[in-house]
């Protein structure tokens, strides 16, 4: 009996501590929530006096919040279909090989994850320049000068949608490639053997049988590429100069340092902005992620 | 049709030869049966009928023509795999009538086709699940309804009942037969279970190490096996095989002496001379002899297995223990000293090299 009621109170206790800690925890995301929508937020949560949508209405109408964002979305869904298009094709390979440089080429790879990005921006910023001259030189040859900005803005390496994309596939694919090599560690070759003896060509392989196997990886795969590209806030602030691509994490950042009176519900709207696309793309990706496939095989 | 002919055919991997030149004739309509332990190279051999490996050497025949360079889908044969590998992704249905699907096949007309086929199979309330669904049986039933829909002129099955239970195993056999016996198609099988191949069997191939050892019908194979490895490989408990001496060759009878000391007469085999032979005894040949009853073999018993019907019973021979299968219950501890009759009608002599000495006429 004693030994019930202790063991009740410990319980609650226990539950106690939990519950504090979660509403610390939670205690941002409700300040943010709750900033966004008031127009005279501050620095300390309190009950808005009205519900307005008029911060967002400054986001996208006073400042440039709807080209930071559709910025944001080329650049980073640029970069995740180049990562998901080559961590698909190299996993599979990888995978199926046998040949002596897989191990020594699967842990080179992995170091690029291992250097910290802000140790290789100045030689990265060096190779993404010269590539920018060689670019520049042929475009020129191309366009005419008064369009060169513009194209440039499109396919060069710095201040660039192509730089940036590449810039951001490169340095995620080691591990796009990583969880799909794993994942076709998985998936029997048996399967495409027995397409083979249905008669599928290679495209109908692909397609109707491979696919579908790899969709799991190939979401996990995006979905982290996509986040972390989302994420990254050193490779556009290094290698943007233009208003015109910049993306949202710096957004956030120029918004911050701009006033002399930090404007705390803009800044929690735009928050709402840049989190939501990341909360999405992981709803999308979650369908694949816990779809299962047993029972294709024996045991 | 489905006549298969395989002369002289080689498969290497990098340096490594795994099949040393094969030649196997199975006819139009039989139910083969590759059959050898781990590693002999059957189901390379079965992959390469399949054409899932290339040939390196020699010719693969189809009805008497050369499909050594024909693609898969052209020769005209299904594969049941070793995992089943259904498309985890589609459903029963989609799954048996994928290849009608890939050739453009109209719907009704898939939809006809599998629904016979899964009518036959008894998987027509399953037709709308995925594999996950199913039980083992169902899905090595599927896998057969994916294979047997291209109406193929040989089926090809790689160690398809491995993972079943031992029930489902008997089940499945006599499934198997009634499929061979309803399409009539040739039938290869790749097994490292003796008795599978025994009991669906035609024809048996026995493999080792890339080579053919023996092709013959289950009972030719158990009765005049042509080497020591096929002796011991078919049959369970496995042939006992004593090193021994011809002592001497009398008119019609042959006195062989085993080196543990066991005098044995048999019946004189033409081109048998003095010298170091192994004497085969398959363990069901040995009965226990009675106290007043002549016998072959006295030693003591080493260990003895009993199966109720029947009692496993091993023996001190001086080297590896041999062992008697005796009908009955016998309960003989560890050292009794037994007295074994060997029935010299059923002895099979080899030489040293292994391969068997038989008289032309047995």
């Amino acid at each position: 009996m004693a030994l019930s009621k202790t063991s009740t109170k410990a319980e609650a206790g226990r539950y106690g501590v939990l519950i504090v800690l979660s509403i610390y925890c939670l205690m941002p995301f409700v300040w943010l929530l709750v900033a966004a929508f008031d127009t005279n937020a501050g620095l300390f949560l309190e009950t808005p006096d009205s519900v307005s949508l008029n911060n967002f209405y400054r986001v996208f109408a006073e400042e440039d919040g709807l080209r930071w964002l559709i910025n944001s979305l080329i650049v980073c869904g640029g970069a995740t279909l180049i990562v998901m298009l080559l961590s698909g094709f190299g996993g599979y390979a990888l995978s199926r090989t046998n040949a002596w440089w897989k191990r020594p080429f699967l842990y080179s790879i992995i170091l690029i994850r291992v250097i910290p990005p802000p140790a290789l921006i100045v030689p990265l910023y060096q190779v993404m320049l010269a590539l920018n001259n060689g670019m520049r030189w042929l475009v020129l040859q191309v366009v005419p000068r008064e369009h060169m900005r513009d194209v440039m803005q499109i396919v060069g390496f710095i201040d660039g949608y192509l730089g940036l994309i590449l810039l951001l596939a490169t340095m995620h694919l080691p591990l796009a490639l990583w969880i799909m090599k794993t994942y076709f560690d998985s998936v029997s070759p048996e399967y495409e053997e027995a397409a083979v003896m249905d008669g599928a060509t290679f495209g109908q392989r692909l397609r109707r049988v491979l696919l579908p196997l790899a969709m799991p990886g190939l979401a996990a795969s995006g979905l982290f590429a996509f986040i972390a590209c989302w994420d990254d806030f050193l490779v556009p602030l290094t290698f943007v100069s233009s208003p015109e691509l910049r993306m949202l994490p710096i957004g956030i950042f120029s918004a911050f340092l701009r006033a002399n009176e930090i404007d705390y519900g803009l800044l929690a709207a735009i928050a709402i902005v840049y989190t939501a696309p990341a909360i999405i793309a992981f709803v999308l990706a979650r369908r694949f992620l816990v779809q299962t496939f047993g029972g294709g095989l024996k045991g | 049709m489905g006549t298969i002919v395989l002369n002289q055919v080689r498969k290497s991997f990098g340096g490594h030869e795994v099949i040393k030149g094969a030649d196997i004739r199975i006819e139009d309509g039989q139910f083969a049966v590759f059959v050898g332990p781990s590693g002999c190279g059957k189901s390379t051999l079965l992959r390469m009928i399949a054409g899932l490996e290339d040939i390196s050497g020699g010719e693969f025949l189809l009805d008497g023509k050369v499909m050594n360079d024909v693609s898969p889908e052209q020769r005209n044969i299904a594969m049941v795999f070793q995992s089943y590998a259904l498309y985890p992704h589609m459903t029963v249905a989609e799954n048996i009538g994928f290849s009608l699907d890939l050739k453009k096949t109209p719907k009704a007309e898939i939809k006809r086709r599998v629904g016979e086929i899964a009518e036959r199979l008894q998987l027509t309330p399953y037709l709308n699940r995925k594999p996950s669904a199913l039980s083992g049986g169902q899905r090595q039933r599927v896998a057969i309804g994916r294979a047997i829909i291209k109406e193929p002129s040989v089926i090809l099955f790689d160690e398809p009942l491995s993972n079943l239970d031992a029930a489902l195993r008997v089940q499945m056999r006599a499934e198997l037969q009634e499929l061979h016996r309803s399409t009539g198609a040739t039938i290869i099988y790749v097994t490292h279970d003796q008795v599978e191949a025994m009991t669906l069997a035609d024809q048996i191939v026995v493999l080792k190490d890339g080579q053919v050892m023996q092709t013959n019908d289950p009972i030719g194979l158990y009765k005049e096996p042509e080497n020591t490895f096929v002796a011991q490989f078919i049959g369970s408990p496995k042939m006992n095989l004593f090193p021994a001496k011809v002592e001497s060759v009398a008119g019609d009878v042959v006195r062989i002496r085993t080196d543990a000391g066991w005098p044995i007469d048999l019946p004189a085999i033409e081109g048998l001379r003095a010298g170091p032979v192994q004497l085969g005894i398959r363990p069901e040949s040995l009965t226990l002899a009675a106290p007043h009853e002549p016998a072959e073999i006295e030693t003591r018993t080493v260990l003895s297995e009993r199966l109720g019907m029947e009692t496993y019973i091993s023996f001190e021979t001086g080297g590896e223990p041999g062992i008697a299968r005796v009908p009955g219950d016998h309960s003989l501890p560890s050292g009794t000293p037994i007295r074994l009759a060997v029935d010299p009608s059923a002895c099979h002599i080899f030489d040293n090299d292994g391969r068997a000495i038989r008289s032309q006429s047995a």
